[in-house]
């Protein structure tokens, strides 16, 4: 097994023809981008990159967007789309920081109090689409606004700062270098790939995705499919709401604005499929790296942000034209 | 216009829809094109209407040769159908649905007015008092089967072809749609009507052409010349090789592994009895649209049952959902659209297999790899399935090792009864043999089945008893001698027998 294919949790099949080898090579193709614009960037800076102090950064800043992705790629993988995962993100994080400083919890419960009220929320999502029938993407995008407006209720536009010395000492450390909240990240991924490659309720839910009318016949339950894909990615957003507690001294009615985006661009260009069945949590961590780098190389050359923005974008669009690409290619010869 | 098609020929992978088909209509005249499931019938009216590209054989209008590219082609030179299933929009008015293949522009917009005068010519060609303006949607099933009458002709049409068009319609609206086709071949129409109902082919067509495996055995013959029972053995008397499987045994005295007393469903079945034993392969033969597969997904919960009992090995059961059918009754059932309904695609054929016993399988929640293996090797190996790997995607399999990897999930789940539904559409005709047999062989180790099938030789070869099904009722049951000729016979006259209580 390649590394590529350990933490794929839709393997590709076997290689008959030359472009089925692309195609299970799309994650291998990532893995590469990932690496030459790293070492490009490295020439580019003198090095800079590879200072501790940098490279430390970098992988800090890269733990959000990677869970993010992953919570959007929850969601894809039944054909649906989450737009509350950003805001979801900030409302947790804000609540979290209301439990420690107003509400005087202490960390340990605050933290599991984030993944809760995360939960709770996409199974508010997810009940409100398996009984109303209504587009995911309507639903989600009223309750983004809902989330929106309960984000900023929580404190308004003040700040919150110093909740806990000692999650916000987690968000700094580092064990060999490699920062805390990166391996918290990455041990999430695995979780999630683990989730779709060897639970019932993962695999039912790759089921409800590549074909409901299938996954109904073989006694599958879309609703609970539905249900679950929602919650986890609620849970998710739950997750990326403590890694930003943890790596950020201060939150604020703002946190999350900017994830929406990047939640796509992950799993988008990591090769997961819009109309839902596949998915790659290798391919949406490689992305959401892909990404960061294009924002550390603003960051160093001090590139106007819109750029990024406007390459982000295209970049996405491209992947989902190569996704139509690659799915007509597989139609044509099945 | 006269229309001649001659030679017709096409092949799918792995069957020969049509070989050397002719069919040749004359102007002001009713022309019945008949034949039996399978014969070709559909496809023949396919390649008219400019859907398939013939592999060989010639159209001629008037004696030209003709060539369509695609539907409007078809329909520019004067040939228009109805197809079977509806093809109307129902949001869109009578008039914008009638005017919809050459919506009148005037600058660029449509042109409202013109719209609804063309509309309104074509509804009087039908003498047709409908206001162009109602919604679609909001008439009634055999108004907007005039319209789509209506629609055919609203190009210069001379050719209709009329595809089932009484099957879901009442006497009375049949005998209004007659009238018209007759005052449409009054003013030199020809009309080609394919229909099983043979009461109303012999009431209103002149001339007969009948196909049979592909190619026409009467060809636009006086329909007058022939007697009912000789246009069924026409249709029926194919040549047959029969693949002869072991004789299983089954035993009647037992409790049946499935029974149906008085059953009815929301899907309209009335009063269905039916068995089937342990052992038994019972087929259920009938037209399409008679209503086999909705039963079917009545009996999965996915529709409901209205009335009357279902008996699973003697104990009344009221089954509500798929996963009832499979966890408490062993119920399995391989769908007909394996690609839609049968199959994940885009995963590998292990999961495909394994879908069904996942919860059975894991251990806390987790999936062992291991155990999962182990039980895809074992049901693809028996049903000899060929992988290139477990991890090969299902979509990337023939149709019949698809159709093998549909059914292997339901053994898989140790279901001992199985209803499956027309299994071998589409399947080479070797494949179809191996798969013959694979179904003797589960049934030879006690497993109940139910076959759907059009394919008459399909259910002849596999059935200890054949159930006939017509209009959501079963009009009899036969025990299965496995002569074809005279099964055929028997089973043909059941589904063109009149409705008892279908007074007219």
């Amino acid at each position: 097994m390649t590394a590529a294919e350990t933490l794929t949790a839709q393997p590709v099949a076997a290689p008959r023809r030359g472009w089925r080898r692309t195609v299970r090579g799309s994650e291998f193709t990532l893995v590469t981008i990932a690496l030459i614009g790293f070492v490009a960037l490295t020439v580019a800076t003198d090095g800079n990159m590879l200072t501790a102090g940098t490279l430390a950064a970098f992988f800090r800043f890269l733990a959000v967007p990677m869970v993010i992705g992953l919570a959007q790629m929850t969601v894809l993988a039944i054909g649906q789309m989450n737009l509350s995962v950003g805001v979801l993100t900030g409302f947790c994080a804000m609540v979290s920081a209301w439990l420690m400083l107003a509400a005087g919890w202490p960390a340990v419960l605050a933290v599991p109090g984030a993944l809760l009220l995360g939960a709770l929320v996409g199974l508010v999502n997810g009940i409100l689409v398996v009984r109303t029938r209504i587009n995911a993407f309507i639903v989600t995008l009223a309750t983004m606004t809902i989330v929106d407006g309960l984000r900023y209720g929580v404190n308004g536009p003040r700040t919150y700062q110093d909740y806990s010395p000692g999650l916000q000492r987690l968000g700094q450390a580092s064990v060999l270098g490699i920062p805390v909240v990166f391996i918290v990240a990455v041990l999430v991924a695995v979780a999630v790939w683990l989730f779709f490659a060897r639970t019932v309720a993962g695999r039912h839910l790759l089921a409800s995705g590549g074909s409901p009318f299938a996954a109904r016949l073989s006694g599958v339950s879309n609703d609970r499919s539905i249900l679950v894909a929602h919650t986890v990615s609620g849970l998710l957003a739950g997750v990326a709401a403590v890694l930003t507690l943890a790596q950020s001294g201060s939150v604020n009615a703002t946190i999350g604005d900017d994830l929406l985006l990047p939640s796509f661009a992950a799993p988008i260009i990591g090769g997961v499929a819009l109309a839902g069945g596949v998915v790659s949590v290798l391919g949406t961590s490689v992305a959401a790296f892909i990404v960061r780098l294009v924002d550390v190389t603003q960051a160093q050359f001090g590139i106007n942000r819109r750029w990024v923005d406007l390459i982000v974008g295209a970049v996405v669009l491209g992947a989902v034209l190569v996704g139509a690409v690659r799915q007509r290619l597989s139609r044509r010869s099945s | 216009m006269t229309l001649l098609a001659e030679g017709l020929t096409k092949s799918f992978p792995g069957v020969r829809a049509l070989s050397g088909a002719t069919l040749s209509v004359r102007p002001g005249s009713v022309h019945a094109l008949l034949g039996e499931n399978g014969a070709g019938k559909s496809t023949l009216v396919k390649i008219l209407t400019g859907v398939y590209r013939p592999d060989a054989g010639r159209i001629l209008l008037d004696g030209a040769p003709m060539r369509f590219g695609s539907p409007l082609e078809a329909l520019r030179a004067g040939i228009g159908v109805v197809h079977q299933e509806r093809n109307l929009v129902p949001e869109f008015t009578v008039a914008e649905n009638i005017a919809l293949q050459h919506l009148p522009r005037r600058f660029g917009l449509v042109d409202r007015a013109r719209m609804r005068a063309e509309a309104r010519r074509c509804l009087d060609l039908l003498d047709l008092d409908l206001d162009p303006d109602t919604r679609v949607g909001d008439l009634s099933v055999a108004q907007a089967q005039l319209v789509e009458i209506a629609k055919a002709l609203s190009v210069d049409t001379r050719v209709l072809l009329l595809d089932e068009p009484t099957a879901s319609l009442t006497g009375d609206e049949a005998d209004r749609l007659y009238r018209i086709v007759a005052r449409l071949t009054a003013t030199g129409h020809a009309v080609v009507l394919v229909s099983h109902k043979l009461e109303e082919v012999f009431a209103v067509a002149d001339t007969v052409t009948v196909l049979r495996d592909g190619h026409s055995v009467a060809e636009a013959q006086p329909l007058a010349d022939y007697t009912r029972d000789q246009i069924v053995d026409l249709m029926v008397g194919r040549a047959h090789a029969a693949v002869e499987l072991g004789a299983r045994t089954v035993d009647r005295g037992a409790v049946p592994a499935l029974a149906l007393t008085g059953v009815s469903t929301g899907h309209g079945h009335r009063d269905l009895d039916l068995t089937v034993a342990k052992g038994e392969i019972v087929g259920l033969y009938g037209l399409v649209g008679a209503g086999r597969t909705e039963l079917a997904r009545a009996l999965l919960g996915l529709d409901t049952i209205t009335a009357g009992e279902v008996a699973v090995h003697g104990t009344p059961a009221r089954i509500t959902s798929v996963g009832q059918a499979l966890g408490e009754h062993r119920i399995g059932y391989v769908p007909e659209d394996r690609k839609g309904e049968g199959l994940f695609l885009e995963q590998p054929i292990a999961r495909n297999v394994g879908v069904t016993v996942w919860r059975r399988l894991s251990r806390a929640g987790l999936l062992p790899d291991r155990a999962e293996r182990d039980l895809v090797a074992r049901y693809t190996d028996l049903l000899g399935i060929r992988l290139a790997s477990p991890r090969q995607l299902a979509g990337q399999l023939s149709g019949g090792n698809q159709q093998k990897v549909s059914l292997a999930k339901w053994l898989a789940a140790d279901c001992d009864i199985l209803i499956v539904d027309e299994p071998t559409v589409g399947i080479d005709v070797r494949t179809k043999a191996a798969f013959h047999e694979l179904l003797a062989g589960l049934a030879a180790q006690g497993r109940a089945i139910l076959l759907i099938s059009s394919d008459l030789p399909e259910i002849v070869t596999l059935a200890d008893r054949i159930a006939v099904m017509a209009d959501r009722r079963i009009r009899g049951t036969l025990p299965n001698t496995r002569a074809y000729d005279e099964m055929a016979q028997r089973v043909i006259r059941l589904v063109h027998a009149p409705l008892p209580q279908e007074v007219r």
